[in-house]
């Protein structure tokens, strides 16, 4: 019964621990129903080509789908839905087709195929954690599939191009989310105080969302709305991972110390507003259009500092634009 | 179709009631039609009925091609083209009901609803007694249809070889001769290949598949349990998608009787399915049309 169980996965950034969401919902369900697992991140692995991440190896046999390796996990009596009634049950199977049919094409576009979001966030975070020559073309053929995928199921007809689905695909995430919200309501998980399979499920698939930065983040403008949501989130976060505001990476790691200062050390680089935890327990509508406003105006007043600094008059200084955008950065936390 | 064109179009489908010749396509019944295919027309047509709107149901060889989204079935009101059973639940959403006595109420066949079944006016959809809770799980179950049963249908129709060769290519290419039979059937396999390799599909076995669908089969049982539709004693679009997809496998003979048998062994879908046809299907029989099942796929 308790064999030893490792398991392949991204490695982790964004307060996060890890930024895959089918890796993350293996963790988070691997914390909730208490199954000891050994992390093997694949990050600057050639493991990053020739794995499919998760992949779960135990005993000789290796799993891959999420869904695959909670079975797995049930079946070694990991357990975390053993007091869910059928009912329950039933309607955890609907909610996980409603996350993979509407929720997921518009996170792997979000991530993988916006271009402004793959080339300042996705693309260099993975080609960061692969190894010489892989990041020249893992993300790249990440992205095609990515592509391939939400053209097949979401396109209307063969040749259809992508702009045509966007708008459709977009409006599905929404919807699905608001529903999630809904089914939520204000308890703390979807099955009353214990989290179950599609506590992972959700979480796994929110969380990067939430919590990257994004240049063109509707959804997840549209996701920080739902405060439920993000309370959900950040109350997983902090109960099951621990997560301080560095970004730490999960406790159960196995002695990749030297991955785990890496991790540090990039999380700390960057002032992300994402890797701050977000109160969201009281925060009033007027204040959330109010906080808009000023983050309009800061960047209206950023693209005037950029105007002065193109003019030939003035020499380029870049004291108080930096200011002016950590200003920014900062407002930006509450909302 | 874009989201400004597509709001344009309820604007204007508001504005009209529902026309007496309304028909809705699908492929020739006894010779062309797969499996899938008779099943979301089977639940489209079972949506309609359940909403007391009249439609034609007209069988043509082309009926994909003509589709704006290239899938069956689709439905032709006045000048509108709707397909599929998503959006034809918002197109009847947006539609205002005309003058009662225009549609033919008068028949006193008509003024006898049957028990349990919904008589919903034009223009009011199946779910608005629904709260959101209600409604989320609703749209959540018709996912888990959709993703499982209709996957699983095309892919036992198309990534099965023995059924692919035996039924499904002889069947689908039927109205064509030769050789555009074999480069239509072999294009339209190749396709629903790649969709199944795009989805992770393509690597399961014929089991896997049999047992996602009984999984899937007792998740709707579970959620069934003693009630008459899903959500308490009103019908709404779950109910018409779910008898669409369980009366079709039901009524299908494929080249082995293991879909049929899941269904079989969960008893309160089977009292599901008979209640649903005995109301909307056998009692309007002679105003509507025969059901379109019994048939034998060989």
């Amino acid at each position: 019964m308790a064999a030893l169980m490792d398991l392949s996965c991204w490695g982790g950034d964004w307060g996060l621990p890890s930024v895959h969401p089918e890796s993350l919902i293996v963790l988070a369900y691997a914390k909730f129903s208490g199954a000891k697992l050994s992390i093997q991140p694949v990050d600057w692995t050639w493991r990053t080509l020739t794995e499919t991440v998760p992949a779960l190896h135990c005993e000789g046999s290796t799993v891959t789908e999420p869904a695959q390796i909670l079975n797995l996990l049930r079946k070694q009596q990991y357990n975390a839905d053993y007091n869910l009634s059928a009912k329950q049950g039933a309607d955890t199977m609907a909610y996980m087709a409603m996350l993979e049919e509407k929720l997921r094409p518009a996170l792997l576009h979000t991530f993988w195929v916006d271009t402004k979001n793959y080339t300042s966030v996705t693309k260099p975070w993975f080609s960061s954690r692969c190894p010489f020559p892989l990041n020249f073309f893992v993300p790249g053929w990440q992205a095609s599939t990515a592509l391939s995928l939400i053209l097949l199921t979401k396109g209307e007809s063969p040749l259809n191009s992508i702009a045509d689905v966007e708008a459709k695909i977009y409006n599905e995430a929404k919807e699905c989310l608001n529903l999630l919200s809904f089914r939520l309501g204000s308890s703390l998980f979807f099955f009353g105080n214990t989290p179950a399979s599609l506590d992972a499920f959700v979480f796994g698939y929110i969380a990067p969302l939430l919590k990257a930065t994004l240049p063109n983040g509707q959804l997840q403008q549209h996701l920080k709305q739902l405060t439920n949501l993000c309370q959900f989130c950040d109350t997983i976060l902090k109960t099951y991972f621990d997560v301080s505001t560095q970004g730490k990476a999960m406790g159960s790691a196995n002695g990749d110390h030297l991955l785990l200062g890496r991790h540090v050390f990039y999380s700390s680089l960057h002032l992300l507003p994402g890797g701050l935890p977000v109160r969201q327990d009281a925060v009033d509508t007027n204040l959330q259009k109010l906080t808009q406003l000023v983050n309009k105006e800061s960047n209206l007043i950023e693209k005037m500092d950029d105007n002065l600094r193109n003019s030939p008059q003035h020499r380029p200084c870049g004291g108080p634009s930096k200011q002016s955008s950590s200003l920014s950065e900062k407002n930006s936390t509450p909302a | 179709m874009s989201l400004a064109a597509e709001a344009f179009v309820s604007q204007m489908a508001a504005a009209e009631p529902w026309p007496d010749n309304a028909a809705l396509y699908q492929p020739l019944k006894d010779d062309q039609i797969l499996l899938s295919d008779c099943a979301s027309s089977l639940a489209v047509q079972a949506y309609l009925r359940m909403c007391n709107l009249p439609v034609q149901v007209c069988c043509r060889a082309n009926a994909e091609h003509m589709s704006p989204s290239g899938k069956v079935p689709f439905i032709h009101v006045g000048n509108q083209v709707v397909s599929e059973l998503g959006p034809i639940v918002q197109f009847t959403k947006a539609k205002v009901r005309g003058h009662v006595s225009g549609w033919g109420f008068s028949s006193s066949d008509l003024q006898l609803c049957p028990e349990g079944s919904a008589v919903s006016p034009q223009g009011h959809s199946l779910s608005e007694g629904l709260d959101d809770v209600q409604r989320a799980e609703m749209k959540a179950y018709m996912e888990l249809v959709n993703n499982m049963l209709l996957t699983a249908e095309l892919y036992i129709q198309w990534c099965d070889d023995a059924t692919a060769a035996q039924i499904t290519r002889p069947r689908y290419s039927s109205p064509y001769s030769w050789p555009l039979n074999h480069i239509l059937a072999y294009q339209k396999q190749w396709e629903v290949r790649r969709k199944m390799r795009a989805i992770g599909w393509a690597g399961k076995s014929l089991e896997q598949v049999y047992e996602d669908v009984g999984q899937c089969c007792q998740a709707l049982s579970q959620r069934l349990g003693t009630q008459q539709y899903f959500f308490n004693k009103q019908p709404t679009e779950l109910d018409a998608l779910v008898f669409g997809h369980l009366f079709t496998i039901l009524t299908t003979q494929l080249t082995s009787d293991e879909l049929g048998e899941k269904i079989k062994s969960y008893s309160n879908l089977l009292s599901f399915c008979r209640r649903i046809e005995q109301n909307y299907f056998q009692e309007q029989e002679r105003t509507f049309g025969p059901l379109p099942g019994r048939q034998s796929l060989l």
